[in-house]
C-alpha cells in the first residue's frame, strides 16, 4: 500500500501526525509529510485512523 | 401530542427551533428509519436530508459530485426568504474546488494549531476581562455579557479592527445571520434588514483595505487586502464577501457553542463539578460541548450527476441538506449520544463539517472554548439559570440568544 497526502488539502491540522507518527510528520510550513510512501502492514490500522480522522480528508491509502 | 411520523415531522420551521429547541427526536427517528429521506412540505424546496454521520462525511468528502451554491440551507417561505444570492455573496461557503482552495489558502495559515496559539495570550486576557466585569454582581444575561465578547473580540483583534467600531461589527454580524429574527434584523423586511447591514459593512471594510493596502501591518485585514488568487488581487466583491465570512462566522457560532456549553454544564451538575475539581479537561470538555450544542444546523450540497445515496436514487439537481447536530448524536458513531460527558474521548463529530469545506475556524474556536471554560472553572463559584432562556428564530444557525444567570465570580487570582 502508498499513502499520499495532498498538499492542496492539507492545512497542518497534525490529526495523522499524532496518531501515525512513524508515518507522517507536520512541517514548519504546516503541512504533512510522508516519512514511509510504503509502509508496512502493521501500520495500516493507524494509517486508516488517520485518514478518518484528517479534517481535511487529505489523506488517501492506495492499495497497489 | 399527535404522534412523530415521517410525513409529519418538521425540521425546518425555525419557529419549532424556538420553542422546542433542537428537532433530537426528530433527527432520531430519521436517522432509524430514513436516513437519507425525501423532504417534501408546502413552501419548503423539496430536498434529501441526511441525518447519518456516516452519510454526511460520505457526501462532505466529494465536493465535485455534491457542490456548494448560492443556496447555502434549506428555509420555509417568508416573505424576505430564501436569501437573494447577492445576500449569500461569493465566498468559500459558496465556492467549489479549485476555486475554493485558491481562496481558502490567502488566509489558512492564519487559522492551524500553530497559528492560533500565538493568539492564546490575547484570548486569555480578553477572557479574564470579560469575567472581571462580572465580578461583585448576581445577576446577569451570560450571551451579551460573557459568550457575545470573546468571539468578537477575537475576530476583530486578528483583523485589526479598532475597538471604537466593536460594537458595530457586532450589530450588523447579527442582522447578517438571522435576519428572520425580529431582534437581530430590525423592523423592516427580512431583505430589506440583510441590505442595509450589507452595505454598511461594505463600506467600512472598503475604507480598511484601502488603508492596508497603503500601510500594510501583520494582521488578516492586510492579507485579506494584499492577498492572490490565481496570482491576482481578490475581485472586490468575493474580498468584501470573505471579510463578511469570517466575521459572521467567527461570532455567531462561538458564541453559541459558549452559552450552550454553560447551558450543559448547569443541567449536569456532576460534570460541572468534574470540570472545577479538573479543569485541566477544558480540552476535552470544549470537543464535547461542540458536540453537544452543534451551532451548525444544516449546509446544503447540490448533486451534479445521478447518484445512489442510502440505498436512495437522486438526480442531479437535487438539493441535500447536511444535519450536523443529528450527525453528532449518531448511535452508530457514539456511546451513549445524548450523555453530556467532558472527558468523552474520541470525539469524532463532524460539528466542524469534515473535507474540503472543513471549518476554517476550528482551531480558533476550540482555543476560545478551552480558555474560556478553563477560566469559569476557575473562577465561577457557583451559576444557576435566573429566568427562560430564549433561542434565536433560524433552522441555520442554533443558539440561546438570551441566558438570564445568578452566579458569583471570584475576584481575579
Amino acid at each position: 500500500m502508498r499513502v499520499v497526502v495532498d498538499h492542496n488539502l492539507c492545512e497542518g491540522n497534525g490529526r495523522c501526525a499524532e496518531v501515525a507518527p512513524q508515518v507522517f510528520e507536520l512541517r514548519d510550513d504546516d503541512r504533512s509529510y510522508v516519512l514511509v510512501e510504503s509502509p508496512p502492514q502493521d501500520l495500516r490500522a493507524k494509517i486508516q485512523l488517520a485518514t478518518t480522522l484528517c479534517p481535511r480528508q487529505a489523506i488517501r491509502l492506495i492499495e497497489d | 401530542m399527535a404522534a412523530l411520523t415521517l410525513e409529519t415531522l418538521d425540521i425546518i420551521n425555525p419557529d419549532l427551533y424556538v420553542q422546542r429547541g433542537y428537532p433530537y427526536e426528530e433527527w432520531a427517528l430519521l436517522r432509524k428509519e430514513a436516513p437519507v429521506f425525501r423532504y417534501v412540505r408546502p413552501g419548503v424546496e423539496p430536498f434529501w436530508a441526511i441525518t447519518k454521520h456516516a452519510d454526511l462525511v460520505n457526501v462532505s468528502r466529494q465536493p465535485d459530485l455534491f457542490k456548494s451554491s448560492q443556496f447555502l440551507f434549506v428555509t420555509q417561505d417568508e416573505p424576505g426568504s430564501p436569501l437573494p444570492d447577492e445576500a449569500v455573496l461569493r465566498q468559500l461557503l459558496n465556492m467549489n474546488p479549485p476555486e475554493h482552495g485558491e481562496y481558502r489558502r490567502a488566509v489558512n495559515q492564519r487559522f492551524t494549531p500553530r497559528a492560533v496559539q500565538q493568539l492564546k495570550e490575547q484570548i486569555e486576557r480578553i477572557t479574564t476581562e470579560v469575567l472581571d466585569d462580572l465580578v461583585g454582581r448576581e445577576e446577569c444575561d451570560f450571551v451579551t455579557e460573557v459568550s457575545a465578547k470573546l468571539p468578537l473580540a477575537v475576530i476583530a483583534e486578528m483583523f485589526g479592527i479598532p475597538r471604537a467600531d466593536w460594537a458595530m461589527m457586532f450589530r450588523l454580524s447579527n442582522a447578517m445571520i438571522g435576519p428572520a429574527d425580529p431582534e437581530y434584523g430590525g423592523s423592516a423586511t427580512i431583505k430589506e434588514n440583510l441590505e442595509r447591514a450589507r452595505m454598511e459593512f461594505f463600506q467600512y471594510f472598503n475604507q480598511l483595505c484601502e488603508d492596508r493596502r497603503k500601510n500594510p501591518r501583520d494582521d488578516l485585514a492586510s492579507a485579506l487586502a494584499n492577498g492572490k488568487v490565481y496570482g491576482e488581487p481578490l475581485p472586490p466583491f468575493e474580498l468584501l464577501s470573505y471579510f463578511a465570512l469570517l466575521i459572521i462566522a467567527g461570532n455567531e457560532t462561538t458564541r453559541n457553542a459558549t452559552t450552550g456549553g454553560l447551558h450543559a454544564l448547569i443541567s449536569h451538575p456532576a460534570q460541572w463539578e468534574r470540570l472545577k475539581r479538573d479543569p485541566s479537561l477544558a480540552p476535552k470538555a470544549a470537543e464535547e460541548i461542540v458536540r453537544w450544542t452543534s451551532p451548525v444546523i444544516q449546509f446544503t450540497r447540490i448533486a451534479t450527476a445521478d447518484a445512489v445515496l442510502g440505498g436512495q436514487q437522486l438526480h442531479e439537481g437535487d438539493v441535500l441538506a447536511l444535519f450536523y447536530p443529528s450527525a453528532a448524536r449518531d448511535e452508530d458513531v457514539f456511546e451513549e449520544p445524548s450523555a453530556f460527558d467532558i472527558g468523552r474521548y474520541p470525539n469524532p463529530h463532524v460539528s466542524f463539517g469534515i473535507g474540503e469545506h472543513f471549518c476554517l475556524g476550528a482551531n480558533l474556536a476550540r482555543l476560545e472554548l478551552q480558555v474560556m471554560f478553563r477560566q469559569l472553572a476557575e473562577r465561577m463559584e457557583f451559576v444557576e439559570l435566573a429566568g427562560p432562556t430564549r433561542r434565536m428564530r433560524s433552522s441555520f444557525v442554533g443558539g440561546i440568544k438570551h441566558m438570564p444567570i445568578r452566579y458569583r465570580i471570584r475576584a481575579r487570582p
